[in-house]
């Protein structure tokens, strides 16, 4: 039960992942990157280690992710 | 293909790590990249991670209500250091890919062939 | 014709990866290699040794200090790396490129203002008890800066920076590298070797304050850390 529950939350990080790396748009891969940020903290929940998770979801989806919108506000949002 | 499914957890990090290897060399934007680069970076950490699992395994805290097959704490203490070291150099490459463009223009890397 | 390179050398490079992955030993036994060899001990005697519950804690502060020690030095590296690449700019170009004001709507406004009290005591809470509950210093630490953030991005980044004066940021910065400093040096000086804990005699009551003048090191120094970087790449300094 609890793995396929793991192969769901694989098949979504591979697919957010590949989303990420598509979109031309950065402001929409930062956001994309976000989610992935987030779904890894639920795996690493999944794996026992609370520590982990607190940690990846404070620095990944709270900080990582704050600064690539500042960079790509300061720099060009589309990509070529 | 039997030992493979059973260690799914470990092809699931080997496939994230080539799809950020893929971003990194293949992709021109500079911010592309590093975001690829922090995908590595997470394949890593999950690999490292899942050596660790113990089916039926708790959380290695002791107290009340803990039960006794528990993972293994090891692997999670490695991974600490490891984020925050990724945290470090994804804010120091931004502040590079900031004055990049400050200083040229342009943050694609075919335009920056040959610069000084 | 030069991504379907790329993407033919990464299918072939996948091959023997895939394959050595498959023949690891199975995932979730209890006598897999990492998990006979000195776990064992870290699970028994951690509590005893270390006077921590949380056994995570015990093995990043108490049995591989150094390793913790290395890492809050890597983070202040780049803090210093991070001002020095950025705040050359203020002194030759002038302002540089500012962010055009977006009105902030007075929901957001008052969500982030009426729950900023809550996010700082959970914080608090998690630093103070990390030896015997999921968390830890750093963990409060970030979320205290990631608070500090939002404040910024919600209200002027001016006014929260008067929060934290120069002469106060200057210490407040590398105090993750201080505070390992001051009880590598007692452990030193009382026990005998840098970064040691008292294990036996009459000074086993110091173990659990030498954990949280560590983890409170740890905490006040991340938060103040991630917030300086996010001031000096948002151009305010």
């Amino acid at each position: 039960m609890s793995r396929a529950f793991d192969l769901v939350l694989y098949a979504l990080l591979i697919s957010c992942a590949l989303m990420v790396i598509r979109t031309k748009d950065l402001l929409a891969a930062a956001i994309i990157f976000t989610t992935y940020s987030l779904i890894m903290c639920l795996v690493w929940q999944l794996r026992g280690s609370p520590d982990v998770a607190l940690t990846e979801a404070a620095v990944g989806a709270g900080v990582t992710s704050v600064l690539f919108l500042i960079t790509i506000s300061r720099t060009t949002r589309r990509e070529r | 293909m039997e030992g493979l499914w059973n260690n799914i957890d470990y092809a699931a990090s080997v496939v994230l790590f080539l799809i950020g290897l893929y971003a990194v060399i293949a992709k021109g934007n500079l911010v592309k990249k590093l975001m690829g680069l922090n995908v590595m970076e997470t394949a890593v950490f999950a690999f490292v991670m899942a050596t660790g699992i113990v089916t039926g395994g708790d959380a290695p805290i002791l107290g009340a209500g803990a039960h006794e097959p528990f993972a293994n704490p090891l692997p999670q203490a490695l991974i600490l250091t490891g984020i925050v070291v990724a945290l470090s150099t994804t804010a120091l490459a931004l502040s590079l890919i900031i004055r990049i463009y400050e200083r040229h223009g342009t943050i694609e890397s075919e335009d920056l062939w040959g610069v000084e | 014709m030069r991504r379907a390179f790329v993407i033919a050398l990464l299918v072939l490079a996948s091959v023997p990866l895939l394959y050595g992955v498959g023949q690891l030993p199975p995932i979730g036994s209890t006598d897999n290699p990492t998990y006979t060899h000195v776990v064992p001990r870290y699970i028994q005697q951690a509590e005893e040794e270390a006077g921590a519950e949380n056994i995570v804690t015990a093995i990043i502060l108490n049995y591989r200090g150094y390793d913790t020690n290395g890492e809050v030095t890597v983070i202040f590296t780049a803090l210093v790396a991070v001002l020095g690449v950025l705040m050359i700019t203020r002194s030759d170009s002038g302002p540089s490129v500012p962010i055009s004001p977006v009105p902030v709507s007075p929901v957001t406004r008052f969500i982030v203002r009426t729950l900023s009290p809550f996010i700082l005591m959970f914080s608090v809470y998690m630093v103070l008890y990390g030896h015997s509950s999921p968390g830890g210093g750093f963990q409060g630490g970030t979320i205290v800066g990631a608070l500090l953030i939002v404040l910024s991005l919600v209200t002027e980044s001016a006014d929260v920076q008067r929060l934290l004066p120069p002469a106060v940021k200057v210490w407040l910065q590398p105090a993750a590298v201080l505070a390992f400093g001051v009880i590598g040096i007692a452990g030193l000086l009382l026990v005998g070797s840098y970064l040691a804990f008292p294990v036996e005699g009459d000074l086993v009551f110091l173990r659990v304050p030498w954990l949280t003048v560590i983890e409170v090191g740890i905490g006040v120094g991340g938060a103040v850390i991630v917030a300086s970087i996010f001031w000096a790449m948002e151009g305010s300094a």
